[in-house]
C-alpha cells in the first residue's frame, strides 16, 4: 500500500474487536473495516493477519493475448450501464474510484485513500498523486467532482448511480445537492452528507461507477476512449467480439502501486446465451476464460481438467408479485395473503436442488444474505402448502391462475418451473410464461409475477435501497411500505453493523411478513478457465480487473 | 429472352418492395418500437419518455412518409431536440444543420440505415455476414451436391432394386432428421467430452477466421444431410423415369454396356430435375442456416437475422429481408433460365 | 429398489439379437458386393408359361439375408410380447410394452382389419400392397394411437409437469422418489426413461408431447389445405386478374424466409397487437366457406336439403369459430363468455396461424396446377357443356380427380410441419415454456446432451420416428397411386 494511514476510524477498530470476538467473519470485517476508509493491508493489520501478497501475480510473464468468452452488450454511457458484461469491456480504460475485491474488501484505485468521520457525514478523498489521463492531462480533484456530478444527474433516464448517491441527490433539482462536495485542493475532497450514509464508498465501487474524462460526451464511450486506464480498445462490435490492447503510449499509475498490467491483448467473444455453447467454446480451445459457469456444466468442466474458481456471493434469484401491477383491472398481489400464501408454499431448500442443483446457500426470503456485515438470523420463513392454500381461499383467491414470468436462460427458468410446480403440488393454478432476454428486460419491473436476478452488493442496506424502497427505478415488486422505509433510513445511518443488525432484524421479519419476495437462494458463482491463467478468479460481482489478468510464465 | 429477363426483374423488384413493407410495417408497431426504445434508451424509461424518445428520433411519423425515407424517395426528416439540437436522418446530431447534409438519403442513395445493434452500417454488416455464410454454404454445396447426385443415380438406374430400396430409405432418413436433431446428435458423438471421440470441434466461431476441417465439418454436413435426402429423392425420380425411356431401353436391349448406357445416355437428361431442385434448395437452406449458426455460434448471416429479429433492429431487418427475397428471387430465375438451356424442348414465350 | 435394466428377465435374448442383427448387416453388405461382380442368375421360363426364379449365389445370399430378417424381427417380437406380460420384470423395454399394450391392441386391430378388407377400401387399401407404406402406415398410426390413448390418460405414468428433486437427470430405469415427503401409494414405481434435469418423467412427457403434435400438425396442415384449395381452384379456373393477384401474393409469402416470418410474427409483441387473432379470424374463416360452397353446390337443386345442412353447417361451425377467435380479454371478444365454448392460449393460436399460414401457399401453388391440368380434361368439358356451376365443376369434378397428389404432399405436409414446430420449439418461439412437446423438449434437453443424453434423445427420435413414418407413408401412397 502506497498510501498512509493517518487515522484509523474507530468502528473499524470496533469491529476488529467483533472479528476477534468470533462475532464477524474475516469477509465482513474487511468489508466494513474498508469502507470506513481503512486500508486493505491496514485492516489485516488490525486483526493480526498479513495480507495475501501479490504473489500469484509474479508468476505472470509479460505479454501475450488472453481470450474470454463474454456476452457483449452494446457499450452506453457507464452510468446508464445495466450490464457487469458492459463495465468489463471499458474496465481496461475507464478506471474506478475504487475497486470490490473478491474477498469482499475494498480497495482506492484513482482515491489514495479516504476518511469518515464517526456518523458517517463527512467524507474526505484524497485523489492519488501522479494519475494521468491517457490523453496527457492530470488527474485531478476537480475530474472526481464532475464524475460525481455526473452520478447525481437524476434527470438522465436509466442513471442508476443517482439511486446509488440519493444522500447526495438534491430532491428539488435532481441534481448534486449544491455544495455538498468541496474541492480542498487539487488532490483533497469533502463530501457533507445532509444525512448519514455509510454505503456511499462501496457505491463508488459498483460497475456504473467508472471515471470517464470531463470531454466525455455521454455517447459511446470507445468513440474517443480517454480513461485513466492501461489499455485501448482496438474493436468493439457488439455481441460479436471486443479487444482491448496495451496501450504503449501511456504510463500506467498502477504499475508501481499494484503491478500489471501483464497482458498485450485481450479478447472478448460473445457465444450467446447458451452454456452449451460457452462449453464447446473451452472444450475446443477457442476461449482460455469463460465468464461464469452454470449449474450442471460446472461438473462437465470439473471433468476436463480446468481450473475452477468459486465465490460465495449475494447473488440470487428473486420471484416476486408486484404489488401494484394489474391484471385484467384487478391488482392479484396488493393482499399481503395472497404473497405470503405463494411464499409458504415454496421449500426454498427444494428450489435450491432443482433450479441450481444445490450451489449455493438456502435464502430466507428477505433479501439480507448471511455475508452482508448486518446480516440478522431470524426464523427461516415456513413452509405449508395447506396453509397457504387455506391462506389463498381466505383472501379469495383460491382460483386464480398466477402467470409466472421469466427470462430463457438455464437456472432461472429452471427454478422458475420448480417453484411452478410446488405451486400447483400446493393446489395453487400456475401458468408459465418464458421470455426472450431482449423482451423480458423491457418490463421486467412491471410483469405481475416474475423471477428476476439480482447481482450482489457489498451492504445488505444497498440492495434494499435500490429495490424495495418505495418508488425507486428498480422496485420491481411495487413494495410501498412506510415503516419499511423509515426503518431502512434509520439502518443506512448506523456504521456499527452490530447495532444495524438489530433494525435489520426488523427489516427482515417485515420483508417476510409482507411476502416481498419468494428468495429460494443464494448462488455461488463459478468460472472455469485454463491452468496457464492467472488472476481470473471468480469475482463476487463478476468484475474482470483486466490489470491483474495474465498467463502464467 | 431479354424481354423475360426483364419481366422477371420487375417482378423481382415489386415483390422487395411489397416484403419490405410488410417488414416494415410489423417492425414498426407500437409494441416493437416501444421495445427499440427501450434497448436503445434504456429498460426502465416511463411511457412518456418512450414517447418523446421515439418523437425525437422520427419514429412517430406517418408509416408511409418512413417508409419513403428508408427508400430515399422522401426527404430525410430533421428534428429540432429538446436541447436545441437538432437531428436528422441523414446527418446525427448537430448545433445546426449541416450544409453538406443531403435531402434524401435511402436505400435509392446507397444507404441501407444503421444497425441499432451492431452500431455500425447495415450494408457493411451485411456484405461481411453474408462472405461468412458464403463461405459455409459452397463447403455444404460441395458436400451435398455430389453426394446426392450419387446417391440418387445409383437408387434411380435400377428401380425397385435392393439397391434402389436401401439407398432411397438413407435419403428418407436424412429427410425425416431435421438440422436441430442431427446436429446435436453430431455434437454429442463427435464433439462432446461425455462420448470422447472429439474428433471435431462443436463450435465454428474460429471457423469465421480460419476455416479448417476440424471446425467447420459439423456445420456443414448438418445442414448437407438434411438437404442430400431431397436432392437424392428428386434425382432418383428423374433418373427412374428417364431409365424407362424408349432410347434408353433400346441401348439396354442393343447390348450397350450397362455402365455405358447410365454414364452416356441417361445421365445428362436426369439431372435436369435435380438441376432446378437444387436451385430451389438455396432458399430452403437459409432455415438450416439459421439453425446451424445458431447452434455452432458461426456469426453469419442467418445468425445476423436472429439478433436483429429478437431485437427489433429495423434496418438490418428490412437489409436481410431484402437479401433474402433477392436469394430467392434470383435462384427461381436462375433454375429458369438453366431449365430452359439445358431442355430444349422447352422454349420461352 | 434396484435401478431396472433394459431387459430384465429377456436379457438371455440380446445376445442372438446381436448375432442375427449383424448377420444381417454383414450379409447385406456382401451382397452390394457380390451384385456388383456378378450378373443375377437368369429367371428360367418353364413351359407351362410360370417363371422359377435362378438358383445363383446372389440368390443363396439373398435367401440368407430374408432369414436374418426373419430372426431380427421375430426376435423383436418376443421382445414386445414378452414385455407385455413380463411387464417391469423384463426391464425398461418390458415396461414400455406394458404401458402401450392400448396402443399395440388399437395397431394390431387396425392393421388387421385394413389388411382384410383393402380390396374394398380404394386407395386406402392398396397402400398394404406396398411395404414401404405399411410400415410408415403403422409408425403414424402408432404415435397417434399413443398420442390418443396418452391424452386418455392410458399410458403415462406420471404427470408430465409434475417435477420430482430426487430424480433429476437420472438415467432411464430409476426407481421413483421424491425429494419431500413419501411416495404416493400407487404411483409407477420407476422412471422408464429417466428424469429431465427438473426430475419430469421423460417417458412421460415424450407421451403427452405427442398429443401436441398430434393436434396441432395434421389441423394446421388441413387448414393449410382447406385455405389453398379454396383459393387456388377459382384462381386455376377462372384465371385472369384474380389468378395473377393470389398467385402474386402466393410467390410473396413463398419468398419470405420461414424463420423470418416466425420471428416477426410470433413474438408476444406482436401477439400484444392482436394482429394473430385477427390473422386466425381470416384463416379459420375458411372451413366454413369451403363447406358451405361444397355443400351448396352439390345440393342446390335440392333446396329444402341444402338449406337444411347449410344452417347446421353455418351455425355449429360459426359458433366453433367465434369461440376459437374470441377471447375473454384478448382484442376480438365477440362472444359473451357464456357461449365461449373454449380459449386458446395466445401462444398456440399464434404458432398455429403462422403454420398455416406458411404452408396455404405452396397448397395454393400445388392445386392451381393440377387443377389448370385436369381443367382440360374431356369430362371436365362434359360437365360445362352439361350445365353445371362453376363451383360444382371445380369441388365435384376437379378436386376428386387431384385428390392422389394432394394426399400425398398432405402426408409430406404434416411432417414439414412437425419439424417447423421443432425449430420454433429451438428458438423458444410460440409454445408455452414447460410444454412436452418434441421441439421444446429437445431444446431443453440438448442443453445438457453431453452428460445426459437421455432427456433430448427420446423426444428426438420420437420426432424421428414420426415423420419418418410419415415420409414412408407418402411414399407408398404415391407408388400406389400411380399405379392406377
Amino acid at each position: 500500500m502506497s498510501f498512509v494511514k493517518t487515522r484509523i476510524h474507530p468502528a473499524a477498530e470496533m469491529h476488529a474487536q467483533e472479528h476477534l470476538d468470533g462475532q464477524i467473519d474475516r469477509r465482513e470485517f474487511l468489508t466494513r473495516a474498508t469502507a470506513l476508509g481503512v486500508g486493505a493491508a491496514a485492516a489485516y493489520g488490525l486483526i493480526g493477519a498479513t495480507a495475501p501478497g501479490k504473489a500469484m501475480a509474479q508468476e505472470a510473464q509479460q505479454g501475450g493475448t488472453l481470450r474470454i468468452q463474454m456476452e457483449l452488450p452494446a457499450l452506453k454511457d457507464p452510468r446508464v450501464a445495466d450490464w457487469s458484461e458492459i463495465a468489463n469491456q471499458t474496465r481496461g480504460w475507464l478506471e474506478y474510484l475504487v475497486e470490490y475485491q473478491r474477498d469482499g474488501s475494498l480497495r482506492p484505485m484513482l482515491l489514495e485513500g479516504w476518511e469518515v468521520n464517526d456518523d458517517a457525514t463527512v467524507y474526505t478523498l484524497k485523489v492519488r498523486q501522479g494519475v494521468t489521463w491517457n490523453n496527457g492531462d492530470a488527474f485531478t480533484a476537480q475530474d472526481v467532482l464532475h464524475n460525481i456530478t455526473r452520478w447525481c444527474d437524476q434527470e438522465v433516464e436509466g442513471n442508476s448511480m443517482a439511486g446509488r448517491l440519493k444522500t447526495l441527490v438534491d430532491p428539488e433539482t435532481k441534481q448534486l445537492l449544491d455544495g455538498a462536495v468541496k474541492v480542498m485542493d487539487d488532490h483533497t475532497l469533502e463530501i457533507t452528507l445532509p444525512r448519514p450514509d455509510i454505503t456511499l464508498i462501496a457505491s463508488f465501487a459498483d460497475y456504473p461507477a467508472a471515471v470517464v474524462h470531463q470531454s466525455y460526451d455521454n455517447g459511446d464511450p470507445a468513440a474517443n476512449p480517454i480513461g485513466t486506464g492501461p489499455y485501448l480498445p482496438v474493436e468493439v462490435s457488439p455481441n460479436v467480439r471486443t479487444v482491448i490492447e496495451r496501450n504503449a503510449d501511456h504510463e500506467w499509475w498502477g504499475t508501481e502501486v499494484y503491478g500489471g498490467p501483464y497482458l498485450d491483448r485481450i479478447e472478448f467473444t460473445d457465444y450467446g446465451t447458451d452454456p452449451a455453447a460457452w462449453l464447446a467454446a473451452i472444450e475446443s480451445e477457442e476461449v482460455d476464460m469463460l465468464y461464469e459457469s452454470v449449474g450442471e456444466f460446472i461438473e462437465i468442466m470439473d471433468s476436463l481438467g480446468l481450473e475452477k474458481s468459486d465465490a460465495v456471493t449475494a447473488n440470487t434469484l428473486v420471484i416476486r408479485p408486484n404489488q401494484v401491477a394489474e391484471v385484467n383491472g384487478m391488482k392479484p398481489y396488493a393482499d399481503a395473503r395472497v404473497r405470503r400464501a405463494l411464499a409458504m408454499a415454496c421449500d426454498n431448500s427444494v428450489l435450491l436442488e432443482l433450479g441450481y442443483a444445490g450451489l449455493g446457500e438456502v435464502a430466507e426470503n428477505h433479501h439480507v444474505c448471511p455475508i452482508h456485515p448486518e446480516y440478522a438470523k431470524i426464523d427461516a420463513p415456513v413452509y405449508d402448502p395447506e396453509g397457504a392454500m387455506a391462506l389463498l381461499e381466505e383472501a379469495g383467491m383460491a382460483d386464480y391462475e398466477h402467470e409466472l414470468i421469466c427470462l430463457d436462460s438455464g437456472f432461472q427458468r429452471d427454478t422458475s418451473d420448480a417453484v411452478a410446480a410446488q405451486l400447483r403440488d400446493a393446489g395453487i393454478n400456475v401458468k408459465r410464461t418464458i421470455l426472450p432476454g431482449s423482451t423480458f428486460w423491457n418490463d421486467w419491473a412491471k410483469f405481475p409475477f416474475s423471477a428476476t436476478e439480482w447481482n450482489m452488493r457489498p451492504l445488505g442496506v444497498q440492495v434494499l435501497a435500490l429495490a424495495y424502497r418505495s418508488g425507486e427505478a428498480w422496485n420491481e415488486s411495487g413494495f410501498a411500505n412506510e415503516q419499511f422505509d423509515s426503518l431502512l433510513e434509520e439502518a443506512m445511518a448506523i456504521a456499527d453493523a452490530g447495532q444495524r443488525s438489530e433494525i435489520m432484524a426488523k427489516i427482515e421479519k417485515l420483508m417476510q411478513d409482507e411476502g416481498v419476495i419468494i428468495q429460494p437462494y443464494w448462488r455461488s458463482i463459478y468460472r472455469h478457465y485454463l491452468a496457464k491463467v492467472i488472476g481470473a478468479e471468480a469475482h463476487p460481482t463478476f468484475e474482470i480487473h483486466v490489470y491483474k489478468l495474465g498467463l502464467s510464465a | 429472352m431479354a424481354g423475360f429477363i426483364l419481366r422477371r426483374f420487375g417482378i423481382m423488384i415489386l415483390t422487395a418492395l411489397c416484403l419490405t413493407f410488410v417488414v416494415f410495417f410489423l417492425t414498426n408497431l407500437a409494441p416493437n418500437l416501444e421495445k427499440l426504445a427501450k434497448t436503445q434508451g434504456n429498460a426502465r424509461m416511463t411511457d412518456a419518455e418512450v414517447t418523446s424518445w421515439l418523437a425525437n428520433r422520427g419514429y412517430d411519423q406517418n408509416i408511409f412518409v418512413k417508409y419513403g425515407e428508408w427508400l430515399g424517395v422522401v426527404p430525410g426528416y430533421v428534428i429540432e431536440q429538446p436541447d436545441g439540437t437538432y437531428r436528422g436522418r441523414c446527418f446525427d446530431q448537430a448545433e445546426a444543420i449541416p450544409d453538406d447534409a443531403p435531402r434524401f438519403c435511402g436505400v435509392v442513395q446507397g444507404d441501407w440505415g444503421y444497425s441499432s445493434v451492431f452500431r455500425d452500417e447495415v450494408l457493411g454488416i451485411i456484405g461481411l455476414r453474408l462472405g461468412l455464410t458464403g463461405k459455409l454454404m459452397f463447403w455444404v454445396m460441395m458436400v451435398m451436391v455430389p453426394s446426392a447426385l450419387i446417391l440418387g443415380v445409383l437408387a434411380g438406374m435400377r428401380e425397385g432394386s435392393r439397391l434402389d430400396r436401401g439407398l432411397s430409405s438413407i435419403s428418407i432418413v436424412t429427410t425425416a432428421t431435421p438440422e436441430y436433431v442431427s446436429g446435436v446428435i453430431l455434437i454429442t458423438v463427435f464433439a462432446s467430452s461425455a462420448v470422447g471421440l472429439k474428433w471435431f470441434k462443436g463450435t465454428a466461431t474460429s471457423a469465421m477466421e480460419n476455416a479448417t476441417f476440424e471446425n467447420f465439418f459439423l456445420p456443414v454436413i448438418t445442414i448437407a444431410l438434411y438437404g442430400m435426402g431431397y436432392i437424392a429423392r428428386m434425382t432418383r425420380a428423374s433418373m427412374a423415369e428417364v431409365m424407362q425411356q424408349q432410347y434408353i431401353r433400346t441401348a439396354i436391349l442393343k447390348g450397350v454396356p450397362f455402365r455405358q448406357v447410365v454414364l452416356k445416355h441417361a445421365l445428362r437428361n436426369a439431372l435436369i430435375a435435380p438441376f432446378t431442385v437444387i436451385m430451389l434448395q438455396f432458399p430452403w437452406l437459409l432455415n438450416g442456416v439459421v439453425i446451424v449458426e445458431t447452434l455452432f455460434n458461426y456469426k453469419g448471416f442467418g445468425w445476423t437475422l436472429v439478433q436483429a429479429a429478437s431485437n427489433n433492429d429495423i434496418e438490418l431487418l428490412l437489409g436481410v429481408s431484402v437479401v433474402s427475397v433477392f436469394v430467392v428471387l434470383i435462384t427461381q430465375l436462375i433454375s429458369d433460365i438453366g431449365y430452359v438451356y439445358l431442355n430444349p424442348r422447352i422454349r420461352v414465350s | 429398489m434396484e435401478p431396472l435394466s433394459w431387459t430384465g428377465a429377456l436379457a438371455p435374448l440380446i445376445t442372438p439379437l446381436w448375432i442375427a442383427a449383424g448377420a444381417l448387416v454383414a450379409l447385406a453388405i456382401l451382397r452390394f458386393v457380390v451384385s456388383l461382380l456378378i450378373v443375377p442368375a437368369q429367371s428360367v421360363a418353364l413351359p407351362d408359361g410360370t417363371l422359377t426364379a435362378g438358383s445363383g449365389p446372389l440368390e443363396l445370399i439373398d435367401r440368407a439375408v430374408r432369414w436374418a430378417l426373419g430372426s431380427v424381427l421375430a426376435l423383436l417380437a418376443l421382445f414386445l410380447i414378452g414385455g407385455v406380460i413380463l411387464d417391469l420384470s423384463a426391464g425398461i423395454i418390458g415396461g414400455m410394452a406394458r404401458r402401450l399394450l392400448p396402443v399395440w391392441i388399437a395397431l394390431v386391430a387396425t392393421l388387421a382389419l385394413s389388411y382384410t378388407f383393402r380390396r374394398r377400401l380404394g386407395l386406402y387399401g392398396k397402400l398394404f400392397d406396398s411395404t414401404i407404406g405399411t410400415v410408415g402406415f403403422a409408425l403414424v398410426m402408432f404415435w397417434v394411437f399413443a398420442a390418443f390413448f396418452g391424452a386418455m390418460d392410458l399410458i403415462a405414468t406420471f404427470d408430465p409437469l409434475a417435477q420430482s428433486g430426487a430424480m433429476k437427470n437420472e438415467p432411464p430405469g430409476t426407481p421413483f422418489d421424491k425429494m419431500i415427503g413419501d411416495v404416493d401409494e400407487g404411483a409407477y414405481p420407476v422412471y422408464l426413461l429417466g428424469g429431465d434435469n427438473l426430475g419430469r418423467d421423460v417417458f412421460s412427457r415424450m407421451v403427452s408431447g405427442a398429443w401436441v403434435v398430434v393436434q396441432i400438425a395434421p389441423l394446421a396442415t388441413a387448414f393449410a389445405f382447406m385455405v389453398g384449395i379454396t383459393l387456388g381452384l377459382p384462381a386455376a379456373y377462372f384465371g385472369g386478374k384474380f389468378d395473377t393477384i393470389l398467385t402474386f401474393l402466393a410467390n410473396l409469402i413463398l419468398a419470405f424466409p420461414v424463420i423470418l416470418l416466425f420471428y416477426l410474427l410470433v413474438t408476444p409483441e406482436i401477439i400484444e397487437t392482436g394482429i394473430p387473432t385477427y390473422m386466425s379470424a381470416v384463416i379459420f374463416l375458411f372451413p366454413i366457406l369451403f363447406l358451405t360452397i361444397l355443400l351448396n353446390a352439390r345440393y342446390h337443386t335440392r333446396p329444402a336439403l341444402r338449406t337444411g345442412l347449410l344452417v347446421a353447417v353455418i351455425l355449429g361451425l360459426g359458433w366453433i369459430y367465434l369461440s376459437l377467435i374470441s377471447e375473454p380479454f384478448g382484442v376480438l371478444p365477440v362472444l359473451p363468455e357464456a357461449l365461449d365454448l373454449f380459449d386458446i392460449p395466445g401462444g398456440i393460436l399464434t404458432v398455429f396461424v403462422s403454420v398455416v399460414f406458411v404452408n396455404a401457399p405452396t397448397v395454393f401453388r400445388i392445386v392451381r396446377g393440377l387443377a389448370l391440368d385436369i381443367k382440360t380434361r374431356d369430362y371436365v368439358a362434359a360437365a360445362q357443356t352439361r350445365g353445371e356451376g362453376p363451383w360444382y365443376i371445380m369441388l365435384w369434378e376437379i378436386l376428386p380427380n387431384a385428390r392422389g397428389p394432394l394426399i400425398v404432399d398432405f402426408c409430406l405436409r404434416v411432417g414439414y410441419t412437425t419439424i417447423l414446430l421443432g425449430t420454433l420449439g429451438f428458438f423458444g418461439l410460440g409454445l408455452p415454456p414447460e410444454s412436452p412437446d418434441w421441439g421444446s423438449t429437445i431444446n431443453d434437453g440438448r442443453r445438457l446432451l453431453a452428460i445426459y443424453p437421455h432427456p433430448a434423445l427420446a423426444p428426438a427420435i420420437a420426432l424421428l420416428t414420426l415423420v419418418l413414418g410419415l415420409n414412408l407413408l407418402a411414399d407408398g401412397l404415391r407408388e400406389e397411386s400411380l399405379r392406377d
